[in-house]
């Protein structure tokens, strides 16, 4: 890995409102085909910014404040896939929703993965007993697979991996979701999990003195083609999160919760590259672009952190161009007068039906008024601007009345007043019609 | 002479029909808690958008009040152009790049919808 890497820009991740306290990062992660930092916040809220000054792009709710944090987002042609606990959210880059599912099944969602249909249909899961399998072209849930594993965080290599919460990691069949192999990696909980051509890389914690939870101050590997681990890679600062690179097949990326980040070779331990994030605190969550050329890290003080190398910092190596609003072209001024026709401005060039264009409808415009009868009128207060009271008419508000109805016209004004049950019958029966 | 002003009362026409259907659509009291109202649903877009023609201010916050802009808005929302703008909530915190084109479609869906309810459709 290059030289010259740094810190190239830093910017506080915005909070949830306008006088609100900022929140940090539940969760973000690159586009895989745009300049674009997706990332969620704890109220259900995803936000997009844009290149290596991260300017903010997009931002939409993709699931309701009581439904917590955004757990995952992931990226397709189409758009973005955002887990949330209870619900599935799809979207455009643009922020335009495309679907949103809510399921009986989704009870307690952390984390999903694209399966063997490339990345037109994922499957999610969670610490719940049921997993879904969702057809992201349709935006419907196609298979539910019941699951005996809770899972927290899944990745998409070979196999699809799957870190369970007590430390162990599932290598799943991406087409029949059968447990293949289970690895234990860590004693007590994994902490971070990526996974990549041949190779799984965890960081987790154990139990020390039966009572602490440790980072362990290793990298845990594990060799897909050979199907068992391979010696752990020391890391004594503590290894919190770990990514591998991906362009350098066996070169992994391992960072400590006070901002040490090593660049390791996994075939070759001893060699390597040590650099140090700039960090008050300690950092919360670590990405890198798909074109290795750019890392996210994010702290509790709710700063995203993005480095990368001054002169070549890109996320994707052919992006295709991010789309924004079309520049409005100067128009003439109008002087709008009482003359003015409206057709002054003009309609664009077009081929369908205008959205002006109403159905075939009848329309009745002679009808005569609406006839209230003197008990409700004396049942209003009068005032200087008109009379209130309460709808005690027996209808809804604004409810259309046929008052071409001779029978009732006749009778109007000498009708005997009506028991209750008198006007929910007929306010029925007008229902129906 | 004769054709402007012909020209000029379909403009009237088509620009009041489709008031009519915005109107008809927006703020209806029975989508109150429905999703693709709320705040991630494809509707929430047309609420936006109304804002965005209506309710315009300049930088202090103060109405403005354009003919030309509302005008030119519905044209191109009436004839659907590849156009796109940016549409953003009220509490500034979210954003919408999105093209006339498929505010129209919206537009569509939820008349049609309207229309299903109605006894006359």
């Amino acid at each position: 890995m290059d030289g010259d890497w740094d810190e190239v820009s830093r910017i506080p991740f915005p909070p949830p409102g306008v006088h609100a306290m900022p929140t940090p990062v539940t969760t973000k992660t690159f586009d895989t085909s745009q300049e674009l930092l997706w990332t969620g916040n704890d109220y259900g809220r995803v936000t997009s910014f844009m290149g290596s000054e991260l300017q903010r792009y997009t931002s939409f709710k993709a699931h309701l404040i009581p439904d917590g944090p955004v757990r995952q987002i992931l990226v397709n042609d189409k758009g973005v896939v955002v887990l949330g606990s209870k619900d599935f959210h799809m979207a455009l880059r643009r922020g335009t929703p495309l679907w949103h599912i809510r399921h009986d099944e989704m009870k307690d969602l952390r984390c999903m993965s694209f399966t063997s249909k490339g990345t037109a249909e994922v499957i999610v899961a969670g610490l719940q007993d049921m997993m879904l399998v969702i057809d992201l072209n349709k935006g419907e849930v196609v298979k539910q697979v019941p699951t005996e594993y809770q899972y927290s965080i899944m990745k998409r290599g070979r196999y699809i991996c799957a870190a369970t919460k007590s430390g162990s990691v599932n290598l799943l069949d991406p087409v029949s979701f059968a447990v293949v192999k289970t690895w234990n990696a860590h004693s007590a909980l994994i902490n971070d999990m990526d996974a990549q051509h041949d190779f799984i890389v965890t960081c987790g914690y154990s139990l020390r003195q039966g009572q602490n939870y440790m980072l362990d101050p290793f990298l845990n590997v594990f060799d897909i083609k050979q199907m068992s681990s391979m010696p752990p890679i020391p890391f004594p600062a503590g290894a919190a999160y770990v990514r591998m690179h991906p362009r350098m097949l066996t070169t992994s990326i391992v960072v400590s919760q006070t901002g040490q980040m090593h660049v390791v070779d996994l075939m070759n331990p001893n060699t390597s590259n040590v650099r140090q994030a700039n960090v008050l605190t300690y950092l919360d969550m670590f990405e890198i672009a798909s074109s290795g050329e750019a890392m996210a890290l994010t702290d509790p003080e709710c700063y995203i952190h993005l480095w990368g190398s001054h002169s070549k910092l890109h996320f994707v190596d052919l992006p295709t161009p991010i789309e924004f609003a079309t520049p409005e072209e100067p128009m003439p001024p109008i002087e709008w007068t009482q003359d003015t026709p409206l057709n002054s401005i003009g309609l664009p060039y077009y081929r369908e039906v205008l959205a002006s264009a109403w159905p075939d409808m009848v329309s009745d415009v002679g009808a005569p008024p609406t006839r209230f009868d003197v008990q409700f009128i004396n049942s209003l207060k009068p005032t200087d601007f008109g009379l209130y009271g309460r709808n005690t008419r027996g209808f809804r508000r604004n409810q259309a009345e046929d008052t071409r109805n001779v029978n009732k016209s006749a009778n109007a004004g000498l009708k005997a007043p009506k028991f209750l049950s008198e006007k929910a019958r007929e306010s029925a029966t007008h229902d129906a019609k | 002479e004769l054709n402007t002003e012909l020209f000029r009362e379909l403009e009237n026409g088509r620009i009041a029909r489709l008031m009519l259907k915005l109107g008809a659509i927006n703020e209806r009291q029975e989508f109150e808690g429905d999703r693709s109202w709320s705040e991630n649903g494809e509707r929430y877009m047309l609420k936006l958008f109304r804002d965005y023609v209506f309710h315009q201010v300049d930088s202090n916050g103060n109405p403005v009040l354009d003919i030309g802009h509302m005008m030119r808005c519905l044209s191109r929302l009436d004839a659907g152009t590849d156009e796109r703008i940016c549409l953003t909530s009220r509490d500034e915190q979210t954003s919408f790049l999105i093209s006339y084109k498929e505010l129209k479609k919206q537009l569509g869906n939820a008349f049609g919808e309207l229309q299903k309810g109605s006894k006359q459709g």
